[in-house]
């Protein structure tokens, strides 16, 4: 088991607790034999708050950022989005940044099954591709470098 | 007056002639015996939709070779570990990467006969980190990771045969054991062409001490002590007071080699043999010990590069226990005992005698004293063997017919199965009292309590894992399920509460708190971290290269299309190596591939994970290959061909993904 | 003074029914234990054993029980002729009318009785306490003698004897023979009062 394994549990434990703080209204803990586990929802991390306007300043384009947001985007990203205008699976990223907000596109990246769940616009983006957007357990970093990379095309 | 007397009289004979024959025919004889369920069973065992177990349960697979992970208490399946057996499902022992995982010195062996599950411990309690399972028919031993629940490692033992006495660990898992069943001549070629008839003078046993390395779980065999020609059956470390002690029963100290159903019953009492490990250990860091032949493959998993690491070893270091006086005693124990079990504090060891109607309860301080005070009964082979009545606590009489296997609750209780009488019995170990019995159906083998095997047992419940299933399930033909029974240990009487199914034979079987395991589960594996030779990090790395006749597909897949799907310019003879990285990071999203006529299996890789599936095409034509794990509402789309043309063809190789410009 | 009529047909039935004893099973052995929620059974015919005389093997031999076969009762060859001479009896009772001739068919009948049970006795002794010395099992001061009527607890086997159809028979028929015998005796009794 390595450390890294290690922290990605705990991480999601703490998450799961704090769903549980905020009143995530589950019966499981009060209903069941005494002794029984609780139910824990353990959904990749997706329970975090979606960011905000605030949450997500552009300055001058940043051309180290945008390089690691390319590295990023070859590994994770590029199967399903193109360069280009193109749609591939999800929607080609030339001029995207003009078309969606960036706090919009860093809570599809970071947390997509509630923006899935929550968001018209992304359902409605869904309803074109008909491939849910995979969770692909990005850093808040490394989706920063995302957009980064976008703002370049 | 007198006629109708007479008439009645007759009448009534007649009458009761056939009121008896009538009754004789479907027999005044007792019904069958039923089964006593209490009313609340079924919601003390019911886990509501969505919740979750509170116990893992790690069964073995017996003949299916695997191990089989069930939660309780509501029985259901989880998961069957593929361990010493391939499994198309996964891929493993198919792929590329998981077929070193089954090599031996005898080659590629496809399957095993696991027996024995045993979770790793730390201070001599269950820690979750790993579970053993032993191999009895090529004698390994292998390691699963409860992180990932696959099998981390396997470790072929040398010198052994039917290696049933194992994997049990010590306290701190710094080894795992390895009895051997049969004992056989050892040495060189020459040394092992010997009569069978040479049994008594050629033939020898083996305990061998295996450690796994904390951090990679890498095995290795750290010494093996010979022992006389007997068969090993189970065993148990000591703890506590005995802790650096490891207990092994054996039968067959008649030394029969053939017709052991009569021949090796005949003694009225066997042994226990007591093993101090700890000094063994001494001796063999200081060199006492003697490198002798025992060709052995060590094969673990290494998790960045998704591939297996075989070592191959050509001896093994054994100890002679005849050079070192103290190392070795045998205990008398009635009967070819087949449980040899310590009890939490460490005291006692309780050995099943399965021929035996008695159980025997050996004290560990009683033993130290005969040892010091030299009560022997004489010595078998140059072994010592100390006076039953100097090592003996006391015997449970007259518990049942056929003890097999014994674990213990925290209160200083001990439940024994009983195979014959088909029944569990519950007694007090200090007291030596039966408390309470209860029916199993039917013809209990192992039994389980959680933690029931160390320091601090869990307790609650004690699982039987049956023999025999005959009428408890819908039938399906001449081979019926195989099955397990959940009893309540809370309150002073067991009582039953569900029967379930189970895979293959269960044999042993442990169980631990969910709590200690759920923290450790890997969802995905890092793309990043991905060391696999032929790893594709992301679509711009997928290709299609040719080496001689060896052409490989640096394929990658997600949600929901295989890049590339189009591949030309394979020939007939050539061999193609598909090389899939699933490229999702998220949890619960394998991809499969499969490809028409794939003389082996699928593959199923996990997230973040490089799998490679080997296609030797004998047939020219365009050949369709699909992911076979749905994946996406697009899941029946993610498709592909490849082109297979004549041998002398100049068709170029390339491989691609087609994309038709769809727009935003 | 004859019997009358009506016991004549009687006893001439109950001889008939003696044998269903040529053509039913006799005696019944039933053991039954947790592991055998079918049960086990043993019958014995005049003839031969049937049931899971297998089975039961299979298990005794573990205690080292014999292993039963017809061969190891020379019964089997000669039980047929008591029962024919059983039923010929009776026939010839029911024809001659005779009390004097009805009492020696009771005694008969008596006998074979007697002779049956004690068979069984010995040979349930012997099978239950003749084991082999190299048997698996050996548990001390056991012996697995089979109850001769009723039940016992065999280890963890409860095994139940009874009688079969053709025992059933048999004991009703000299129960009838028995009553009419009595009621007979009464009669010619009060008859020779009422002269």
């Amino acid at each position: 088991m390595s450390t890294s394994t290690k922290s990605i549990a705990i991480a999601v434990m703490a998450l799961s607790m704090m769903a549980a703080c905020g009143g995530g209204g589950t019966d499981a803990a009060s209903a069941g034999p005494p002794g029984a586990p609780t139910l824990e929802k353990e959904t990749g991390g997706s329970k975090a708050k979606l960011l905000t306007e605030a949450d997500v300043t552009l300055g001058d384009i940043d051309n180290g950022m945008a390089e690691k947001g390319k590295t990023t985007y070859d590994v994770k990203c590029q199967a399903c989005h193109s360069m280009g205008e193109n749609r591939v699976v999800g929607p080609g990223w030339k001029g995207i940044t003009t078309r969606r907000k960036p706090e919009w596109i860093m809570n599809m990246i970071l947390n997509v099954d509630v923006m899935l769940a929550e968001d018209a616009e992304a359902q409605k983006q869904l309803e074109q591709c008909l491939v849910r957007m995979p969770n692909q357990n990005l850093s808040m970093e490394e989706a920063r470098q995302v957009l980064e990379f976008m703002r370049t095309l | 007056m007198k006629r109708p007397l007479l008439f009645t009289t007759g009448t009534m004979a007649l009458a009761g002639l056939a009121f008896v024959l009538v009754n004789s025919l479907p027999g005044c004889r007792p019904s069958t015996t039923q089964t006593v369920v209490t009313g609340d069973a079924a919601s003390r065992v019911y886990v509501k939709p969505g919740t979750h177990d509170e116990f893992y349960n790690m069964v073995s697979g017996g003949f299916s070779g695997q191990l089989a992970v069930y939660g309780l208490p509501s029985g259901r399946l989880l998961r069957e570990v593929p361990v010493f057996s391939v499994d198309p499902e996964t891929g493993y022992g198919y792929s590329e990467e998981t077929k070193g995982m089954l090599m031996t010195s005898h080659g590629f062996i496809p399957w095993d006969d696991s027996h024995h599950p045993e979770l790793s411990q730390t201070n001599g309690i269950p820690d979750g980190k790993w579970c053993f399972i032993n191999g009895n028919n090529t004698p390994r031993i292998a390691l699963i990771d409860m992180g990932t629940f696959r099998t981390h490692s396997i470790i072929e033992i040398p010198n052994s045969a039917g290696n049933h006495s194992s994997p049990f660990t010590t306290g701190n898992s710094e080894y795992v054991v390895a009895g051997t069943r049969f004992s056989v001549p050892m040495g060189d070629d020459a040394q092992r062409d010997v009569p069978i008839s040479s049994y008594k003078e050629t033939f020898k046993g083996t305990v061998s001490f295996i450690h796994p390395e904390p951090e990679t779980g890498k095995m290795s065999i750290a010494f093996q002590i010979v022992t006389p020609a007997v068969d090993f059956d189970l065993s148990h470390a000591g703890k506590g007071p005995s802790e650096g002690w490891f207990f092994f029963s054996c039968y067959n100290t008649e030394q029969a080699y053939s017709l052991l159903e009569v021949n090796a019953s005949q003694r009225d009492k066997d042994f226990i043999m007591a093993v101090n490990w700890k000094m063994a250990e001494q001796l063999a860091k200081e060199g006492k010990g003697k490198r002798v032949p025992g060709r052995h493959y060590s094969n673990w998993w290494n998790d960045k590069t998704h591939s297996s690491e075989t070592t191959v070893v050509e001896d093994v270091l054994q100890l002679d226990p005849k050079e070192h006086p103290g190392l070795l005693y045998f205990m008398p124990c009635p009967k070819s005992p087949h449980g040899c079990d310590v009890d939490p504090t460490g005291k006692y060891i309780v050995g099943s005698g399965k021929l035996a109607a008695l159980i025997p309860v050996f004290s560990f301080e009683k033993m130290q004293k005969a040892i010091a005070a030299n009560e022997l009964e004489g010595d078998f082979a140059g072994i010592p063997v100390l006076k039953y009545e100097s090592v003996l606590h006391g015997e449970v009489k007259k518990p049942g017919l056929g003890p097999l296997h014994t674990e213990f609750d925290a209160n200083g209780n001990a439940y024994t199965s009983f195979f014959v009488s088909s029944e569990i019995v519950k007694w007090n170990v200090e007291k030596l009292e039966v408390l309470d019995r209860v029916p199993t159906y039917y013809s209990i083998g192992h039994l389980c309590v959680p933690g029931g095997d160390s320091k601090q047992p869990w307790g609650k419940y004690v699982i039987a894992y049956n023999k025999i299933t005959k009428d408890r399930y819908l039938p399906t033909g001449p081979e019926l399920t195989q099955s397990a029974q959940l009893y309540s240990i809370d309150g002073d009487k067991m009582e039953l509460l569900l029967d379930f199914p189970t895979t293959g034979e269960p044999h042993y079987a442990q169980a631990i708190p969910a709590d200690l395991v759920k923290p450790r589960e890997v969802k995905f594996f890092k793309i990043e971290e991905n060391q696999h030779p032929y790893v594709a990090k992301g679509e711009k790395e997928a290709r299609v290269e040719r080496k001689g006749n060896e052409v490989h597909v640096w394929m990658t897949s997600i949600r929901s299309h295989f890049a590339p799907d189009n591949i030309e310019g394979v020939k007939l003879g050539d061999e193609v190596y598909f090389h899939v990285t699933n490229l999702e990071q998220d949890w619960d999203v394998p991809h499969g591939f499969a490809i028409k006529g794939a003389a082996n299996a699928e593959l199923l890789i996990m997230p973040g994970e490089t799998q490679t599936l080997k296609w030797v095409p004998t047939r020219v034509g365009v050949w369709p290959m699909y992911c076979t794990d749905f994946c996406s509402a697009l899941h029946q789309e993610m498709q592909g061909y490849v082109r297979v043309s004549p041998a002398n063809s100049n068709v170029p190789l390339k491989g691609e993904t087609v994309s038709v410009d769809a727009g935003v | 003074m004859r019997l009358h009529p009506l016991s004549r047909v009687l006893l001439a039935l109950a001889a008939l029914a003696l044998a269903l004893n040529l053509v039913m099973p006799i005696w019944r052995i039933d053991l039954m234990a947790p592991q055998y929620p079918e049960g086990l059974f043993l019958q014995i015919f005049h003839d031969r054993f049937t049931g899971d005389i297998d089975k039961i093997n299979g298990l005794n031999h573990y205690i080292g029980m014999a292993h039963i076969k017809d061969e190891m009762f020379p019964e089997f060859g000669i039980m047929r002729y008591a029962f024919y001479l059983l039923i010929a009896w009776g026939l010839f009772t029911a024809a001659m009318g005779r009390r004097g001739v009805l009492l020696s068919w009771l005694f008969a009948i008596a006998a074979f009785i007697i002779w049956a049970v004690w068979d069984m006795y010995v040979w349930g002794y012997k099978y239950g306490h003749d084991l082999d010395p190299r048997a698996a099992i050996k548990v001390e001061g056991m012996a697995y003698q089979p109850p001769l009527i009723g039940h016992k607890q065999l280890l963890n086997f409860d095994a139940w004897s009874t009688p079969d159809v053709g025992g059933w028979a048999l004991f009703s028929c000299s129960a009838v023979a028995a009553i009419i015998f009595a009621v007979e005796w009464r009669r010619a009794h009060r008859a020779a009062r009422s002269v």
